[in-house]
């Protein structure tokens, strides 16, 4: 993974940018020692490691407008960082970039029930939101599985989702208002309380924009009324094409459960040894099915999720009669990659999104690949939106595997695409899936997304190395009748 | 007038207007050309030939269909499966006295959603992908073809509710949802803006699933044929299976009977949806005259919004979105919308458009909510990212945009 080349007179100028920034924050709040630093070398895509020029830790939206303006002015770029769970490296900090951290900014600033949304500043938690409000019957949907410690900040940065995406919606889906710091220092406040708002809709384009058009200091979220009951189904599939087409057909009787997992034989055996979660072993494919509402609504929905499942085929079918059974049934999915991280040494995470009647063709292709790569894949799927999470098992202490397993990933994104689906569902492109964006984007499609990162950072100060797997000059971008072939300037190089 | 039929067709119009230094007003069935400034144009761009519905799978819940397609003609293909537009877009053909219900990418380019966006989104939260010519006269794509996407920015969210002035549209993909097996209305009858607010939140905060409500003072409820004792009625929709239905609608009205005001009544499906679909399209303000303002605020300002506005004008209102979502008729002229907008700002903030100008009150009053200055220097920054030349629509929204 190449990197953009380090600009050396800002790494020569560091001990001089940290004075500068000490003066805008509170005593302690740069951390500029190498083993200080050391401790944001990272974020969840560990593979890939950076020591930051410095990092700073603002504690307020002043502090954090004056560090941005600041860095504007002397042309330093600036890697934002919230909790730093990023998957695909999207927090990767770069050898001559500022990294801001958000963790101070770790308060709820406002629980408003009247209005059902709670105002949080960017470093709060994800589920620290549901804590604060469940007292009263109300919860914050988008579930990531990192919950625990990932930040909202970096949900709108990620636009994350979660297992109960399908019938709740991602981040940007349940989000109602954000402040941003703009690379200049500006603070702009878009959306509140209040649903839509008439503009070009800033907010929407911010969600999911990886930290590369501004920093968000406060969230305003939705929060709703938790449901009556949840119950789930565990159903087993001899075939992976009928268990495919079952998901469907449940969609299509037009019941949305509130989570629909699908899990194939690797991963349901590990799960299986980790957690005893009752799993049926010899199913090609697991599926389970949540559905939440009103009891009685849930009681009949389950009775025709569980006849529509007999019909396709299913092999084995348990329905949770408790809670405790209904945790256990999740537990084996939740403990997933934990699980599958005890049967080989290492694994990549895959996070690709396919039309979810092109399952069965994606299980052969992985077979292939399999095959192909020598390498042994478990999978994991969001199957009620399509969302495929492949495992590609591998040791990175035997030569080669590493590369071989980025490759057999790559494949398997080329294929999702090929299918007509999408390179990432939820963990965003960062680092990560940079150099594939070529295969979902054309050259155009992509410099139009770089003319909005110009409208907003113009000297590619914020996040830059992340998502774009070349960089264009604003300038050069905002010229027009650029004809097919014969450009007036050519491309900068590729880093 | 230039009748494209695809994008390169529009890529070619386009810089042929660059070149010539003309500007282009996009039009599809021309129903909504009423909303937002008349923008600068000399030759109309006209997208009603982009028709078609290209993909629908309803197991997959993904409408791909071209955006001069008419609305009508998607709701009744996916009526055929039984799925709907979960945002429910509104017909405003009755108060913009156009003749149709117009195009899907009218009502993509105007973000327009109806009672179900309090609890299933807007517009913008379904479109999940398209194909475009910017205003640079350059074809691009964004988004995809399926439900769970991050790679990216996510341009949908932009180009729903630009007016048309960053790109003409082609191909959208489109989120859809089953339609609920049935539903019906609870009526509560409550002795004010405030208590009427109260009342919503006080259901919002069971867990009975309530998917739209508003709140119809007395005179409006008579307009649609309800004749009620109390000054304000809130209207409760339920859907979903019938079992489900029905015992959420036991639990609200014990929490009537329990609370101040009570239920005064029920009506069943087919009374329900022709009331939802009167508030959906603002129907319930066609008698008056003046002008008609979309307010979106915080729902709980509401009651000190109508309170400031009842105080110093002769006006009409009725409330969608739990109070979020504020119809006004007051009089033409500039001084009701400002008095509005200045009530919001005391209240919370939030957004306040024109909707139907009945007496070109736009020449003295901005139609859309007036943006602070950092956000309109980005507004126009966005906009010469996708339009330098100021090609398209130019003006419909702001000056210069």
């Amino acid at each position: 993974m190449q990197m953009p080349e380090p600009d050396q007179q800002i790494i020569a100028r560091r001990e001089s940018i940290c004075a500068a920034l000490g003066k805008l924050v509170p005593a302690g709040s740069v951390v500029s020692s190498e083993e200080g630093r050391r401790a944001y070398d990272a974020d969840g895509l560990s593979a890939y490691r950076q020591l930051p020029l410095a990092v700073i830790l603002p504690e307020t939206v002043e502090q954090l407008a004056a560090v941005m303006k600041f860095c504007h002015a002397e042309g330093i770029k600036v890697v934002p960082r919230g909790a730093g769970t990023s998957l695909s490296g999207g927090a990767l900090p770069l050898a001559d970039a500022v990294l801001i951290g958000l963790g101070k900014f770790n308060r709820i600033l406002d629980i408003d029930y009247a209005n059902r949304c709670v105002v949080a500043q960017p470093g709060v938690t994800n589920l620290a939101i549901t804590h604060a409000v469940q007292g009263n019957g109300f919860y914050y949907a988008p579930d990531p599985s990192s919950q625990t410690a990932c930040s909202v900040g970096g949900n709108v940065a990620e636009n994350s989702g979660g297992v109960h995406c399908l019938k709740y919606g991602l981040t940007t889906n349940n989000l109602l208002g954000i402040e941003l710091v703009t690379i200049e220092g500006d603070v702009l406040r878009l959306g509140g309380k209040h649903l839509d708002s008439g503009d070009y809709d800033l907010m929407g384009v911010m969600t999911g924009s990886e930290g590369l058009l501004g920093i968000v200091s406060e969230v305003t979220l939705r929060i709703l009324q938790k449901p009556a009951t949840q119950r789930a189904l565990l159903v087993g599939f001899d075939d992976t094409a009928a268990a495919a087409t079952a998901v469907g057909d449940v969609i299509g009787a037009g019941i949305i459960p509130a989570g629909m997992e699908m899990m194939d034989g690797l991963a349901i055996n590990a799960a299986e040894d980790f957690v005893h979660a009752g799993y049926p072993r010899d199913a090609a494919a697991l599926i389970i099915v949540e559905l939440d509402g009103p009891e009685v609504e849930v009681d009949a929905l389950i009775d025709r999720v569980a006849g529509i499942m007999n019909k396709a085929g299913a092999s084995s079918i348990k329905i949770s009669t408790s809670e405790e059974e209904r945790n256990l049934f999740w537990a084996g999915r939740k403990s997933a990659f934990p699980a599958v991280g005890r049967i080989s040494p290492d694994y990549l995470c895959m996070d690709g999104t396919i039309p979810r009647r092109r399952l069965p063709d994606m299980m052969v292709l992985m077979a292939t690949l399999s095959q192909k790569y020598g390498l042994r894949v478990a999978n994991v799927f969001h199957a009620g939106d399509g969302n495929l999470h492949p495992l590609i098992l591998f040791d990175a202490n035997q030569p080669g595997e590493l590369q071989r397993a980025e490759d057999f990933g790559a494949d398997i994104l080329r294929g999702c695409v090929e299918m007509g689906g999408v390179l990432t569902g939820e963990h965003g492109v960062g680092v990560e899936k940079r150099d594939l964006m070529p295969i979902q984007f054309t050259e155009d499609d992509m410099k139009q997304q770089q003319r909005l990162k110009c409208a907003f950072d113009a000297d590619h100060l914020l996040n830059p190395g992340k998502v774009f797997p070349h960089l264009h000059r604003c300038a050069e971008l905002g010229r027009l009748h650029v004809h097919k072939g014969n450009m007036p300037f050519p491309d900068l190089p590729r880093f | 007038m230039p009748k494209i039929q695809n994008l390169d067709d529009a890529a070619t119009v386009i810089i042929d207007a660059q070149q010539n230094k003309r500007r282009l007003e996009l039009r599809g069935l021309g129903t909504k050309t009423a909303l937002g400034n008349q923008p600068e144009y000399d030759d109309c761009l006209d997208v009603s030939a982009m028709q078609g519905i290209i993909d629908y799978q309803p197991e997959e819940l993904v409408l791909t269909v071209r955006a001069g397609t008419a609305l009508s003609a998607i709701e009744a293909e996916l009526a055929k499966a039984n799925q709907m537009l979960a945002f429910e877009p509104a017909d405003l053909s009755g108060i913009l006295a156009s003749k149709s219900t117009g195009t899907i990418g009218g009502v993509l380019a105007t973000n327009l959603s109806g009672p179900r966006r309090l609890t299933a989104g807007a517009a913008r939260d379904f479109l999940l992908g398209f194909d475009a010519v910017s205003g640079r006269g350059e074809r691009f794509k964004s988004g995809g073809r399926v439900m769970k996407n991050v790679t990216g920015y996510d341009l949908s969210k932009l180009i729903c509710g630009s007016y048309g002035t960053l790109a003409v549209v082609d191909e959208v993909t489109i989120k859809t949802l089953p339609r609920p097996e049935t539903s019906l209305s609870l009526l509560f009858g409550c002795d004010d803006m405030k208590s009427a607010v109260a009342q919503i939140a006080a259901i919002f905060a069971s867990p009975h699933e309530p998917g739209a409500a508003a709140i119809l003072p007395q005179s409006v409820a008579a307009t649609a044929g309800l004749d009620m004792a109390a000054a304000m009625i809130v209207v409760i929709r339920l859907e979903g299976i019938a079992l489900s239905v029905e015992d959420r609608a036991a639990h609200l009205r014990h929490m009537g009977r329990r609370d101040r005001g009570g239920v005064v009544g029920t009506l069943p499906q087919a009374a329900s949806e022709a009331l939802w679909a009167r508030i959906r399209d603002v129907d319930l303000l066609a008698h008056t005259s003046g002008d008609i303002w979309k307010l979106s605020c915080a729902p709980a300002s509401a009651p000190a919004i109508v309170a400031a506005m009842e105080s110093s004008f002769e006006t009409t209102f009725y409330a969608d979105w739990a109070g979020g979502l504020l119809w006004f008729a007051g009089p033409s002229g500039a001084e009701f919308g400002t008095a509005l907008r200045a009530a919001l700002m005391t209240h919370g903030g939030g957004h306040a458009q024109l909707l139907c100008d009945r007496a070109m009150s736009k020449t003295n009053v901005p139609v859309f909510q007036p943006l602070p200055p950092a956000q309109a220097s980005l507004t126009k920054r966005v906009k010469a990212a996708f339009d330098p030349l100021g090609v398209l629509n130019f003006g419909r929204m702001h000056n210069g945009i």
